[in-house]
């Protein structure tokens, strides 16, 4: 079977593939990942106008707010840009194009998610870069904080994804759905943690589980407070596995073609 | 040595009943009702290594359904099936090193890149040592001819073009079967020639087996030396194509516009289907009369302005297989074996 | 004789009457069936306005209690948040003319309208102004039901009326604009990363995440000579702080932009069509 190496090499040429193929085009790259760039900046220049006329939020300062914009748009980029299918899983599954995944000996999951690479997302990690350049910590302490709140965030980004789009094994029409549960995560992860009390409180640690990533700037790069880093960690860990589990249980379904119906 | 090995292979799906309409949409939330649709029902077969497949029927016949549990995509509801010595649901990664598969819908070839870059990416997927790779790879480039396109992307290439590249990425890691669904639709008459060709000779030096669906009595004839044919979920046929063609491509149709009405045609073996003012359709009986004698028999006693020549379609050739098989039904499925 | 003649007059008026509403009923059913495509597009777009304005409602009340007044920069928490909404209700309203006229350009569509020149400007503002007042309303009502389970009914007296009066001018602006940029198409392949950014800079300079007046000085001195302005931040601040003085001056300013952007529109439109003419389309 095959081995780490081997899988990691196949892995790297899709990466490479995707960039390469996205570069073809280089007019249209640059204006996609620049538009994505553009768009971001838009939500700068809001909390810059807004810590200027209120310097503290609830313990919240600019910078925190620009590190959350950092962390966020760097995991929500990363995800788009090395499992660029995430996204469209849902459809992939009612389409029935899985099959042609099932025919090569590759890990079904890994192989789905690494053959596309959103170009506009480039834009968002690029975006994220800028931010830690002006704004974060620059030591080596703090880029290898940032670079875990990175891991954390497109893990839990990921696999949130992953497990709603998986909902497409069992229901017909999970393409809405799962989109308007993504935009959501996504939509609260870039507002302070702090700004929400009771039950929208709750919902950010359990339904939708922006709040891990949105407080990051706080629990982590801040300062380490560690219940809250063994949370976040523990939450990005039970999202991959709880993930990689629903995708391949919902795959035994597909296979066993209970899903024929929608393909034919 | 059997390749592939079937035996009581069966597939049934449950179809969602959903009334139209929002009160059908509850009711088939809260109580669905499903109907069984069985799309094949026991099919028996033995492919050795090395032999040349035709799967026929027609659409919804079953042909997808039955490559699908080949290749692992299905589990089956009943039955057992051995691919290459493995069981293809059970052991679907084991089974992919070994299988070649082109699929109609879905190109391997990324759109946007040069084909050579799809075929790295595929060394990586079947592990091939870099050297090896290189050598197959440089092979496979000669044989099929495409030196000249290698370095241009897939989007600026033909059809034909890109066909050949497509096949040739997936004999990249000597498959030693290779599942093609309709391979050369929509390719012109040459380069149709020209992919039967490559896979009849990868056939015959390879030893690899190759199980292809096609509508095209073309690719048949020039490519399979056996057919099987599956229709409403059953198999019906199992024999030589030599066998089949002898019995069911037993006519022709053809087509004439002549300069006159003609009447009264009365050929031996030949049937005149329609006639309409100065265009005659007529079926000749080829195990009773030949092509050119009909032919210059009409040439004799008419002005001819145009011919068209036609094979049977597949579909026709099915149902007076079906037919004729409805007639042996105690003998079950006609094979020449 | 005579009464039957008057009977069956009457009939006619009758069965005129009733073909007419018929014709109606017909053309509103083909209407809403296209607008069948918006409604599931704007079930979901009011699940994301939802969202923003919960986000917004925790935002602007820790904010308030952190700075523990009643008033900040003139607005109290609910004027803020109803600003927000009557903002987002505008915005979202409206539709990209960027793909209209890009689409009418490639298919051709355009030589056929340009036959009769001004009419054609004239024939896009009708149908752009009849959609937003349609859809505006609708997003107001949403975004509003949201308002008043979290902030109890608004009393804005004067604003609604003030509101529509200065909307009128504020979708008109907003036309010009976007009708600037989609003209582009003339001599652009793609003009929708124009309209992309132009909405970034309503989201922002137009004040429509934010009132201006929290913006810092000069830059609030900069967006007062810019267009922006006058479109969304005049008609969200006369909704929920209605004074009619400033609603005249806005109004005047409106006027000014309308007339300056107008001739620059008509401007663009001229050159591009004479352009097309020398390229035969």
């Amino acid at each position: 079977m095959s081995t780490a190496v081997n899988v990691w090499r196949f892995v790297w040429t899709c990466w490479k593939l995707n960039l390469a193929g996205a570069m073809e085009f280089r007019l249209s790259f640059l204006l996609t990942a620049g538009m994505m760039f553009v768009n971001n900046t838009v939500w700068i220049f809001f909390w810059g106008i807004f810590f200027h006329r209120f310097p503290v939020i609830n313990g919240w300062e600019v910078r925190d707010v620009m590190m959350m914009w950092a962390v966020s748009a760097g995991g929500v980029g990363l995800m788009n840009v090395l499992f660029g299918h995430a996204n469209r899983l849902a459809t992939l599954i009612a389409t029935g194009q899985l099959d042609a995944y099932l025919v090569q000996p590759k890990p079904v999951l890994l192989h789905v998610l690494v053959s596309r690479m959103s170009v506009a997302a480039i834009g968002d990690c690029l975006f994220s870069l800028v931010l830690f350049i002006i704004f974060g910590d620059l030591t080596p302490d703090g880029m290898a904080k940032f670079v875990s709140a990175l891991v954390i965030a497109t893990l839990i980004f990921l696999f949130f994804t992953l497990i709603v789009h998986s909902l497409a094994f069992y229901i017909g029409n999970a393409e809405g759905l799962s989109f308007q549960f993504y935009n959501g995560l996504l939509a609260f992860s870039t507002y302070p943690t702090d700004i929400f009390h009771g039950w929208g409180r709750v919902m950010l640690f359990t339904v939708i589980p922006a709040g891990f990533i949105s407080y990051l700037p706080i629990g982590l790069l801040r300062e380490i407070q560690l219940s809250y880093l063994l949370a976040a960690i523990g939450a990005a860990l039970a999202l991959t596995a709880g993930g990689c589990c629903f995708f391949y249980r919902g795959l035994r379904r597909y296979s066993s073609g209970s899903m024929m119906a929608m393909r034919m | 040595m059997a390749a592939i090995e079937i035996s009581g292979l069966s597939k049934t799906f449950l179809v969602k009943n959903k009334k139209p309409g929002l009160r059908g949409s509850i009711q088939s939330l809260f109580k669905p009702q499903f109907t069984r649709k069985v799309a094949v029902r026991s099919i028996d077969f033995q492919v050795d290594q090395g032999e040349t497949v035709a799967f026929l029927g027609p659409n919804g016949a079953g042909k997808s359904t039955t490559i699908k549990m080949l290749t692992g995509i299905l589990h089956p509801s009943e039955g057992r099936a051995e691919v290459l010595g493995f069981c293809p649901w059970k052991d679907r990664k084991h089974l992919a090193y070994h299988i070649g598969a082109v699929f109609g819908q879905k190109s391997q070839l990324w759109y946007h890149l040069p084909p050579t870059d799809t075929f790295e990416l595929m060394s990586r997927i079947y592990e091939l040592k870099r050297g090896e790779y290189m050598a197959r790879r440089n092979e496979l480039v000669r044989r099929f001819g495409l030196e000249p396109y290698m370095n241009t992307p897939v989007r600026k290439l033909s059809l034909g073009e890109r066909m050949r590249c497509e096949i040739a990425a997936s004999l990249l890691h000597r498959p030693r079967i290779l599942f093609l669904d309709e391979p050369t639709i929509g390719l012109d008459v040459v380069v149709k020639q020209q992919i039967r060709q490559l896979i009849r000779e990868m056939n015959r030096e390879e030893g690899m087996t190759v199980f292809l669906t096609s509508h095209d009595p073309g690719d048949i004839e020039q490519l399979c030396n056996r057919a099987i044919v599956i229709n409403h979920g059953q198999m019906i046929l199992d024999d030589t194509v030599a066998n089949m063609k002898r019995e069911y491509l037993t006519y022709k149709t053809i087509e004439l516009k002549l300069a006159e009405e003609a009447k009264d045609v009365s050929l031996h073996g030949v049937k005149v289907l329609a006639q309409h003012e100065c265009t005659l359709r007529l079926s000749v009986n080829t195990s009773l009369t030949t092509i050119e004698k009909t032919l210059s028999d009409m040439l004799r006693r008419f002005r001819i302005r145009d011919v068209t020549i036609e094979d049977p379609p597949m579909e026709e050739i099915i149902a007076r297989i079906y037919a004729k098989s409805a007639v042996h039904k105690q003998s079950g499925v006609l094979t020449g074996k | 004789m005579h009464g039957v003649r008057q009977r069956s007059t009457e009939g006619g008026r009758r069965g005129s009457r009733l073909a007419k509403l018929l014709k109606y009923a017909a053309v509103g059913k083909v209407t809403i069936r296209n607008h069948l495509a918006y409604v599931t597009d704007f079930f979901i777009r009011s699940i994301f306005l939802i969202i923003i304005l919960y986000i917004f409602i925790q935002l602007w009340n820790t904010t308030f209690r952190g700075e523990g007044t009643e008033l900040i920069a003139g607005y109290s928490f609910e004027q803020i948040i109803w600003y927000l909404i009557f903002a987002e209700s505008f915005v979202i309203a409206c539709p990209s003319l960027s793909t209209k006229i890009e689409e009418e350009v490639k298919s051709g569509d355009i030589g056929y309208k340009l036959a009769r020149p001004v009419s054609y400007l004239w024939f896009h503002y009708a149908g752009y102004m009849s959609e937003v007042f349609i859809r505006m309303p609708i997003n107001l009502a949403v975004g509003g039901m949201l308002g008043i389970l979290v902030l109890g009914p608004p009393g804005f007296g004067w604003g609604w009326p003030g509101f529509l009066l200065v909307s009128v001018g504020a979708f008109t602006i907003n036309f010009l604009l976007n009708m600037m940029l989609a003209l582009c198409a003339f001599w652009v392949e793609e003009t929708r990363g124009l309209e992309f950014v132009y909405h970034k800079f309503l989201f922002t300079v137009g004040g429509m995440l934010m009132p201006l007046e929290l913006f810092p000085q000069v830059l609030q001195k900069v967006c007062a000579w810019l267009p922006f302005q006058a479109i969304v931040y005049f008609a969200a601040r006369t909704a929920v702080s209605f004074d009619a003085e400033a609603m005249w001056r806005m109004l005047g300013t409106q006027a000014f932009w309308i007339a300056g952007l107008g001739a620059a529109l008509m401007f663009i439109y001229r050159k591009g069509v004479s352009k097309l003419h020398v390229n035969g389309g």
